[in-house]
C-alpha cells in the first residue's frame, strides 16, 4: 500500500447559519500521492479553500470540521494534538498564499524574515541560515539574492514577494505545499513565471501539491489530478487532463464552454442561469445541487443526491446523466465588429498626463508620464478594448475620460465637443453622454442607499428633481434592461449577490442613456458563470442601446470575445492596436506577446509554451 | 442603516442613559415649577442648613442652604437649566463648525485639506481650559458667551475625528460616480458622505456634551462662566469650598449632580458608537 502525502477521507464541514447547522463541505475524499499535484477547482463559495484553512486550523468562525479524517503521512491531522500539528505546518506542510504583499512582514527586512524563519526550523549559526537564505532564493530565480535580503518587501514588486514566498516555502523541504491561488493576485504575464517557479520547485523537492484555482485550463496544465468542486461536493474528480478533455459533469462542461477562447473559433458563451446557492439556500435543498441550473436536469435529478459513479479509470463523477454531457453546446456567437458605416463618437487626441512625485519642501519633483500621447477613437456600438497590465496607465485613461482628473495635454473630442475644458456646462453634458461601470460595486454603491435610487441617481443630480413615480417608473425599465427582478428596488447593495450589484452597477451608468461607457476591469472580480451571464448582458445592450463602450480589461479571452478592436498599453503608451483577433493572432509588440503567451491554451492536451521555459519575459515595472 | 436606531434603542447603555438625561432635561425646562424657592432668595437666618433628614435640617430646604440662606435644591435645578443649555448650544456650534470644516477638508483634500489641518493643528497646541480663560476674559461673563467660548475651543475635535472619516468615505467609487452623473460637490457631500459619517457625528455630539458640561463648571468655578445671577453647579462648588467642613453637603451635591449629568452622556455616546457603528455592531463588540 503506497503511502499518500495527503488522504482526505468524507471530510464534513459544517457551518453554523442562523442558528442552523449547514454542511458546507460534504463528505469530501481524494488521495494525494507523493510528487503529485492535486487542483482543487471550483467558483467562489464552492468550498475549494475549507481544506488548505481546515490543515492549517484556520476555518473563519462559525466553521468546524463534523466528520472525517485528514491524514498526512499515515497520521490523522484532525485528531493530532495541536502541538504536534503545529510543528508539522511550515514544516512539512508549507503555504503559498494568496495575496504575496500583505504575507511578508512589512517592517522587517527579507533577510531577518527569512531568518526567523530558518531558525525556527532549526538551523543553527546566523551565517549558515544567510547562506541557506541566499540559496533558496537564487532557487526562486530571484538575481542577487544577497542584495534581496537586505530589502524591505514594499521594495519588491509583488511578482518578486511571490517568489520570496515560494522560496520560504520550499526551504524546510516539506512533503505537502498548498498554494490558495498563488496567481489571482498577480499580473497576467507574470502568471507564467509563477506558475513554472511552483511547477519546478515541485518537481525538483519532490513535493505534493494542492493546488487551489478557479481557473480549468490552468489546472489542466498544471496538475496531475483534479477535483471540481460544486457547492460544497467534490462532483468530478480524475486525472487532469482526461477531466478536462472529456467533462462528464455538466457543470464542468458548463463550466468550460462559459470561459470565452482566445484562440479558437468565436463560440457564444454558455450561459448558467442563477448562481451558485449560498449556504443559507443550501439548508433546504435535496437532490442533486447543481439541478436548478442543469441543462440536462431530469426529475430523477431532484429526489436524490447523484452518487459517485466512475466513467473512467479513476475518473468519478457524481451526475446520472454522464452519458450526455457531450451534447451540451452553443452555437457560433455573433459578429463583434460594428456596421463600417459606423459615425465615430469618442475621438482622443494626443492625451497626455504627468504627475510630479516625490518632491516636498525641499526635494525636486520628478515628472512621472502615467499617459505618453494616446490616440484613439469609438465609433457608435463599437466595444474597444483596452489591455496592459497594472501600471502601464489604463485606470488614469478612464479617468481623464470622465473627467475624474484632468488631463495635461491633449484633448478629447466627444461627438465633436472638446470635453478637456473644467467647466460645470461641460461636467454637466459630459454626465449625460459619457459614463462609467465602476471596477468593485461594493465600492461603487452606496450602501445606504436603495437599489431604486442608486439606479435613477442621476435624476437628481444637480438641478433635476424627477418626482419619486418617474423615478420607480424608470427604476423598472432599468432593472428589466439588466435582466434584474424589479422587486429589488426597496433593496439595499449589501443584500444582492456580486453579480447582481455589477448589473445595478451598469444599470445606474445607463440612466441616462450615454453614447459612451468607460467600463474598468467591470468583470474581472466575478466567477466564470457570472461572468459569461454578464458579458451575454453586455452584447445584448450593445444591439439594443447601440453605444460603444472602452473596455478596460487584463483578460484577453474576454476582450477577444466582446471587443472588435483592441489598444495594448505598455508603460503609459499604447503600443499596439487594431482589430482584436488580428492583435491576438499575429501579436507585433513583445508586451502583446506576453499578454497573449500568459493565456493557457484551451485545449487541455495542448502544451503551453510559457511553463515550459523556452521564452523569457521580463519582470514588468510596476508604478 | 434602516436598523441602526432601533438597534441603538434597543442597546440598555443607550435607554439608561437616555433615562437620565430625560429626567435632568425635565428638570431644567420646569425649573420654576419644580424648584420648592427661588434660586436667589437669602435666607440668612438660615444659612448652611443641613438637608432636611438631618437633625437641624429645615422642610421648606429639602437639601439645606447655603453660605448664603439659598435654597440647594432649587438652585441645582436651575444649575441643570444652565449646564443642558450650555450642553445643547455648545456641542451644536462645535458640531457644525467641526463638521463642516471637516467634510471639506477630507473631500476637497490638497491645499484645502492642508490649510485647515494646520489650522487646527494650531488651535489645538493651546491648553484648552487656558484658551477659553483667556476667551472669557475676553468676552466677558454671561452663558451666551460661555457657549461661544466652548464653540470656539472644542470644534477642532470634531474636525479632526470627522476628518478621517470623511476621507475613508470620499475614496469610495459611489461618491465619484455620484460626480460623475452630475451631481455638484456639495450634493455629493450632503448625499453621499454625510450619510455614512452621520453615525460617527451623533456619538461625537452626545460625548462633546458631556465635555461642555464639565468646561461650563470649570468656566463657573474660576468665575469666569455665567454672571453671578444664574445657578450654575461650577459656582455652588465654588462657593461650598470655604465652607468645606462646616456643610460638606454644599460641596458634595453639586458635585453628584455634574456627575451624573456627564455620566450619562458619556453612557450614551458610547451606546451609540458600539449601535450605529456598522464595524463594531457586526464584530459583536
Amino acid at each position: 500500500m503506497t503511502v499518500f502525502a495527503l488522504q482526505a477521507k468524507d471530510i464534513v464541514v459544517s457551518a453554523q447559519i442562523d442558528g442552523n447547522v449547514v454542511p458546507a463541505i460534504r463528505g469530501l475524499s481524494f488521495d494525494l500521492p507523493p510528487g503529485k499535484i492535486l487542483g482543487l477547482v471550483g467558483e467562489s463559495g464552492a468550498g475549494k479553500s475549507m481544506i488548505g484553512r481546515a490543515i492549517a486550523q484556520l476555518l473563519p468562525s462559525g466553521f468546524e470540521i463534523t466528520a472525517g479524517s485528514l491524514v498526512f503521512e499515515g497520521e490523522d491531522l484532525l485528531q493530532m494534538p495541536a502541538a504536534r500539528r503545529r510543528a508539522l505546518l511550515g514544516r512539512a506542510i508549507a503555504f503559498i498564499p494568496q495575496q504575496p504583499m500583505t504575507a511578508l512582514n512589512p517592517v522587517m527586512m527579507i533577510g531577518a524574515q527569512f531568518d526567523e524563519h530558518l531558525a525556527r526550523l532549526g538551523e543553527e549559526g546566523r551565517e549558515k541560515r544567510r547562506e541557506r537564505a541566499v540559496a533558496a532564493l537564487t532557487a526562486a530565480r530571484l538575481p542577487q539574492a544577497g542584495d534581496l535580503l537586505r530589502q524591505y518587501p514594499h521594495q519588491l514588486s509583488g511578482g518578486m514577494c511571490q517568489r520570496v514566498l515560494i522560496a520560504f516555502a520550499f526551504s524546510s523541504n516539506p512533503r505537502l505545499v498548498i498554494a490558495d491561488e498563488p496567481t489571482t493576485a498577480l499580473d497576467v504575464t507574470i502568471h507564467p513565471q509563477i506558475l513554472r517557479l511552483v511547477a519546478e520547485m515541485q518537481r525538483e523537492h519532490a513535493t505534493a501539491v494542492i493546488f487551489i484555482t478557479h481557473d480549468l485550463r490552468l489546472a489542466a496544465q498544471l496538475c496531475d489530478e483534479v477535483v471540481v468542486m460544486y457547492a460544497g461536493r467534490a462532483i468530478e474528480s480524475g486525472p487532469a487532463r482526461s477531466i478536462l478533455s472529456k467533462p462528464a459533469h455538466p457543470y464542468t462542461r458548463c463550466l468550460q464552454l462559459a470561459n470565452p477562447s482566445l484562440r479558437e473559433e468565436r463560440q457564444a458563451l454558455y450561459v448558467m442561469p442563477d448562481q451558485m446557492p449560498s449556504l443559507r439556500q443550501l439548508k433546504g435543498m435535496t437532490g442533486c445541487h447543481f439541478a436548478p441550473r442543469c441543462p440536462l436536469v431530469t426529475v430523477e435529478c431532484r429526489q436524490a443526491e447523484p452518487p459517485n459513479v466512475a466513467v473512467a479509470a479513476n475518473h468519478n463523477v457524481a451526475c446520472i446523466h454522464a452519458a450526455g454531457v457531450p451534447n451540451i453546446g452553443t452555437t457560433e456567437a455573433a459578429p463583434v465588429a460594428p456596421k463600417t458605416s459606423a459615425r465615430i463618437v469618442l475621438q482622443v487626441e494626443k492625451l497626455q498626463k504627468h504627475y510630479s512625485v516625490g518632491g516636498g519642501l525641499f526635494g525636486g519633483a520628478q515628472k512621472f508620464e502615467a499617459v505618453k500621447e494616446a490616440s484613439f477613437s469609438i465609433a457608435e456600438n463599437e466595444f474597444v478594448a483596452l489591455v496592459g497590465q497594472s501600471g502601464s496607465g489604463k485606470s488614469t485613461i478612464a479617468k481623464l475620460l470622465v473627467g475624474l482628473e484632468q488631463p495635461t495635454g491633449g484633448q478629447i473630442l466627444l461627438n465633436g465637443d472638446d470635453l478637456t475644458d473644467r467647466s460645470e456646462r461641460t461636467r454637466a453634458r459630459r454626465a449625460v453622454r459619457l459614463q462609467m461601470v465602476f471596477q468593485d460595486p461594493q465600492s461603487a454603491l452606496n450602501p445606504r442607499r436603495r437599489i431604486a435610487s442608486i439606479v435613477t441617481q442621476a435624476m437628481e443630480a444637480g438641478s433635476r428633481h424627477a418626482s419619486w413615480d418617474k423615478r420607480l417608473a424608470r427604476t423598472r425599465e432599468l432593472l428589466a434592461e439588466v435582466g434584474l427582478s424589479t422587486d429589488i428596488g426597496p433593496r439595499l447593495p449589501g443584500q444582492l449577490s456580486g453579480g447582481q450589484r455589477q448589473r445595478v452597477n451598469i444599470a445606474r451608468a445607463l440612466c441616462n442613456i450615454p453614447k459612451i461607457l468607460v467600463a474598468d476591469e467591470i468583470v474581472s472580480g466575478l466567477d466564470v458563470s457570472i461572468q459569461a451571464q454578464l458579458l451575454a448582458l453586455l452584447a445584448r445592450l450593445r444591439a439594443e442601446l447601440g453605444f460603444g463602450m472602452l473596455f478596460i480589461s487584463h483578460d484577453l479571452s474576454v476582450v477577444r470575445h466582446l471587443c472588435s478592436r483592441v489598444l495594448v498599453m505598455y508603460r503609459g503608451e499604447i503600443v499596439e492596436q487594431g482589430p482584436t483577433d488580428t492583435v491576438f493572432s499575429n501579436p507585433q509588440h513583445p508586451h502583446t506577446r506576453a499578454l497573449v503567451s500568459s493565456v493557457p491554451p484551451d485545449d487541455p492536451l495542448a502544451p503551453w509554451p510559457a511553463l515550459n521555459p523556452v521564452v523569457a519575459t521580463g519582470e514588468p515595472v510596476s508604478a | 442603516m434602516p436598523s441602526a436606531l432601533s438597534r441603538s434603542l434597543r442597546s440598555p447603555r443607550v435607554l439608561i442613559a437616555l433615562g437620565m438625561i430625560l429626567c435632568i432635561l425635565l428638570c431644567a425646562i420646569f425649573a420654576g415649577r419644580i424648584a420648592p424657592n427661588d434660586p436667589s432668595d437669602q435666607n440668612l437666618l438660615a444659612i448652611l442648613a443641613p438637608p432636611a433628614w438631618i437633625d437641624g435640617g429645615d422642610p421648606a430646604y429639602p437639601l439645606g442652604t447655603d453660605s448664603l440662606g439659598r435654597c440647594v435644591l432649587s438652585r441645582l435645578i436651575y444649575g441643570a437649566r444652565t449646564a443642558m443649555l450650555v450642553a445643547f448650544f455648545a456641542s451644536l456650534g462645535a458640531m457644525i463648525i467641526g463638521s463642516i470644516l471637516a467634510h471639506i477638508s477630507g473631500y476637497f483634500g490638497g491645499t484645502t485639506d492642508w490649510i485647515i489641518g494646520r489650522l487646527v493643528d494650531i488651535w489645538m497646541s493651546f491648553p484648552p481650559v487656558i484658551l477659553s480663560l483667556i476667551l472669557m476674559v475676553g468676552l466677558g461673563v454671561g452663558l451666551d458667551r460661555v457657549i461661544l467660548a466652548i464653540i470656539l475651543v472644542d470644534w477642532t475635535r470634531f474636525c479632526r475625528v470627522l476628518r478621517s472619516e470623511v476621507l475613508i468615505v470620499t475614496r469610495h467609487d459611489y461618491v465619484s460616480a455620484a460626480r460623475l452623473l452630475g451631481f455638484t460637490h456639495w450634493q455629493a457631500i450632503a448625499r453621499e458622505v454625510l450619510p455614512a459619517t452621520l453615525p460617527l457625528l451623533i456619538t461625537l455630539v452626545s460625548l462633546e456634551m458631556a465635555i461642555a458640561v464639565i468646561v461650563e463648571a470649570i468656566l463657573s468655578f474660576v468665575g469666569l462662566g455665567v454672571g453671578a445671577d444664574q445657578a450654575a453647579w461650577g459656582q455652588m462648588i465654588a462657593d461650598a469650598r470655604q465652607y468645606v467642613y462646616q456643610s460638606p453637603w454644599n460641596l458634595l451635591l453639586p458635585a453628584i449632580a455634574i456627575f451624573l449629568t456627564v455620566a450619562a452622556f458619556n453612557l450614551l455616546g458610547d451606546g451609540l458608537r458600539r449601535t450605529l457603528d456598522v464595524r463594531l455592531a457586526e464584530s459583536g463588540r
